[in-house]
């Protein structure tokens, strides 16, 4: 009797569980999948000038293919992505070294490194706006204090990229550098003991214990910043809003722009598809590293 | 003969009873018949928006209804829209459109309720619908609907230090060519500022680009294509750029209306094109209240065309309460709310309060005050609502013309392929029309 009634018992608890989360569980599905879904149909229509909405297949992804904004849009987009991750990742693992080792800095110091990515882009772009302004701004005023010609910054096709990523770069570096301060606090201490019982100088203790224990923590910071690298828009749109000319015309911008602006919204989304595809691509590539790298 | 006389006969009986029924019309108004419902209204943070909801209260009070507002920067706020309109929600009652940008494309989308009917019927005693400037009315009418009520005129009017002029031996210029002429002598004569500044940001260009293209008598298409590169074009295209380039400040390219603003009034320019809605931006601190001329953009080879523009107040035709709304819009461009703004600097699109003793003893506290109205005064009898393309793709259209420019000033492209490129990613957009 005992042997039956108890997985009924059971049987009825779990189905109770299902029924009780079922509603959380519907909401959450249901908000993650509405949005992809009406985009993925959004891809397939056609918008005219006026709003008026046809089916339109294939045509706005074999559109893309002849699109030349789309293709400098791609190409900037991964420009940016890299120029701006490998910054931030050189300088966010050389700002975490530094907190680790300087132990007795105080607290409210350790606070103002790592303040600037608690600030919204959207400030962030604002204030570096002024700051990079060829004209009013400071940082052509110390340029030409030091006797250094000044620049045209944002104003420049040939800078604007590297601008763009300084400034990112700026913001989101102690982001990284949090992340690898964390990853360098959980390092056994017994390999350093070691190290230097063999007389291993900082730099090869650096080389050859503490990357490669640290760049599982690393690639995690990576994935981390490349989702948003991929995805860069506000600092952009804040500055620049894609130039000058469409120097800074991001795939990200370019959707927008297309969708909210000239009202294309089934070329957008597929714009919009083709940048998450790219994306989704990207975290799958950094999690295989992950993998390889893992200890 | 006879058919006078029937005309007559038959039109005065018409007359009368339209007169007596307006009147009945307005006896009948009662600025509480909609009490108790709320009004939900898409603003663009902009001055003219912030004078207006100074008076919110008043509405509020005046109806029995409550003004909920939804404001936001002029992008956000047409991106705001955009989703709302495509989703045909009816969250928006009333919205803030600039019908020279957006408003033949958001007539053919079917975004603006028909406010004709409204506007002659539905009114007070007080309203004057004629009162408003005939021109912004005709400009925001789109196939036979009255789409939206202007709430302000505005276009770019030419600031200048008489300061700087006099120092420099230079005349208030009458003409294109004496503007350059004067750049020219000023980089020279006093080297601490910017001679010339105007917008050189993409999508911002258009707005001042217009007007110097109409005045040297160019036009944006001709025989149903784009017309850049005509001789006209090619000059004012030339001509705007190379004033940037060559005497405007260092990273131009990335210049609006802030950028502008914020330069002159800190004493770095000499001459700006802008905006007059930026009058009082670039008085606020009083510093240049006293050294700065103004004057409608100089003329060219056509004379004085000047860009004249206004934000007006449409109906959502989405809301589920368009009488309502028009209520809100009635009171909102009403000869007394307007009056109230235009003592705040925001330019009444009618003449009747630019007349008014009260608004002319404001404007005669400061000369500067009075070029302001006289510009104004040419902007509202000369002016041209033409800003970009007259095509649906407006919007669109002004991003090519914005390209050329900075095509231009950043000398990435020779004129004739940066008018050429132009004009036919320009010629895809008008055979969409």
């Amino acid at each position: 009797m005992s042997d039956t009634a108890a997985p009924l018992t059971q049987d009825r608890r779990k189905l109770e569980m299902a029924a009780l989360s079922a509603p959380a569980v519907f909401f959450t599905v249901a908000m993650i999948a509405f949005p992809v879904v009406y985009t993925i149909w959004l891809g397939f229509q056609t918008f005219s000038s006026t709003g008026k909405q046809s089916f339109a297949g294939l045509a706005n992804y074999s559109k893309l293919i002849s699109d030349y904004e789309f293709w400098h849009g791609l190409w900037i987009t991964i420009a940016l992505f890299v120029l701006s991750l490998v910054l931030q990742l050189v300088f966010g693992v050389w700002l975490a070294l530094v907190l680790f080792n300087a132990k007795r800095l105080p607290g409210i110091v350790r606070s103002l490194f790592i303040s600037p990515f608690m600030m919204p882009p959207v400030v962030a772009g604002m204030m570096w706006l002024v700051i990079l302004d060829p004209s009013l701004g400071a940082a052509n005023y110390i340029l030409q204090s030091f006797g250094l010609p000044p620049s045209d910054w944002l104003a420049s096709p040939t800078w604007v990229i590297p601008t763009v990523a300084l400034i990112d770069s700026w913001q989101w570096t102690p982001y990284v550098a949090l992340i690898v301060l964390g990853g360098l606090q959980s390092l056994p201490p017994s390999v350093y003991e070691a190290a230097q019982i063999d007389g291993a100088s900082p730099f090869k203790t650096f080389q050859r214990i503490t990357l490669p224990l640290l760049l599982p923590t690393i690639v995690t910071a990576a994935i981390l910043r490349s989702v948003d690298l991929l995805r860069f828009f506000d600092i952009i749109y804040i500055t620049t809003q894609g130039g000058p000319g469409n120097a800074s015309n991001t795939l990200n911008i370019y959707g927008f722009r297309v969708g909210f602006e000239f009202f294309n919204i089934g070329y957008a989304s597929a714009l919009m598809l083709t940048l998450t595809a790219i994306v989704f691509g990207a975290v799958l590539a950094f999690n295989r590293l992950r993998g390889a790298v893992a200890w | 003969m006879k058919a006078k006389m029937l005309a007559t006969r038959v039109a005065l009986p018409v007359l009368a009873i339209a007169a007596v029924s307006a009147q009945a019309h307005a006896a009948d108004f009662d600025w509480m018949k909609f009490k108790g419902k709320t009004v939900t209204f898409l603003a663009n943070n902009n001055p003219v928006s912030q004078a207006l909801l100074t008076y919110k209260a008043d509405f509020e009070k005046l109806t029995g209804m409550t003004l909920k507002v939804d404001g936001y920067q002029e992008q956000q706020m047409r991106q705001r829209l955009v989703t709302v309109m495509n989703a045909n929600s009816d969250e928006v009652d009333v919205y803030m459109t600039l019908p020279s940008r957006e408003g033949e494309q958001f007539a053919a989308a079917g975004w603006y309720a028909d406010l004709t009917a409204m506007a002659k019927n539905d009114v007070a005693k007080d309203y004057d619908s004629a009162g408003l400037s005939q021109a912004l009315l005709k400009a925001a009418t789109f196939g036979g609907k009255l789409t939206s009520m202007p709430m302000n005129l505005e276009g770019p009017i030419f600031y200048y230090r008489t300061d700087i002029f006099k120092k420099c031996g230079l005349e208030a210029p009458k003409t294109i060519k004496d503007v350059e002429a004067a750049a020219e002598k000023i980089k020279t004569c006093d080297s601490s500022v910017t001679p010339f500044v105007s917008r050189g940001l993409k999508p911002a260009v258009a707005y001042t680009f217009s007007n110097m293209l109409h005045n040297i008598g160019g036009t944006y298409i001709a025989n149903g294509k784009s017309n850049l590169c005509s001789a006209k074009g090619k000059e004012a295209l030339d001509t705007y750029s190379r004033l940037l380039r060559d005497f405007g400040p260092p990273g131009v390219v990335n210049y609006s209306f802030q950028q502008i603003s914020a330069l002159y009034r800190s004493g770095r320019a000499a001459m700006a094109f802008e905006s007059s809605n930026e009058l009082r931006t670039v008085m606020d601190g009083g510093a240049r209240l006293k050294d700065t001329g103004l004057l409608p953009f100089p003329a060219g080879e056509a004379g004085q065309v000047p860009t004249t523009i206004g934000w007006g107040m449409a109906v959502s035709s989405h809301s589920k309460q368009p009488d309502a709304a028009w209520y809100f819009v009635q009171w909102a461009t009403s000869p007394e709310v307007q009056k109230k703004m235009a003592l705040q600097g925001i330019a009444p699109p009618r003449p009747s309060v630019a007349n008014d003793p009260e608004y002319r003893k404001w404007i005669d506290e400061e000369p500067v005050r009075k070029e302001w109205q006289a510009a104004l005064d040419v902007l509202a009898t000369k002016g041209s609502s033409e800003v970009g393309y007259p095509i649906v793709a407006n919007p669109q259209s002004r991003e090519f013309i914005g390209q050329a420019v900075q095509d231009l000033i950043l000398k990435q492209k020779p004129i004739d392929q940066a008018c050429a490129d132009a004009d036919k990613a320009l010629d895809a957009l008008i055979a969409l029309n």
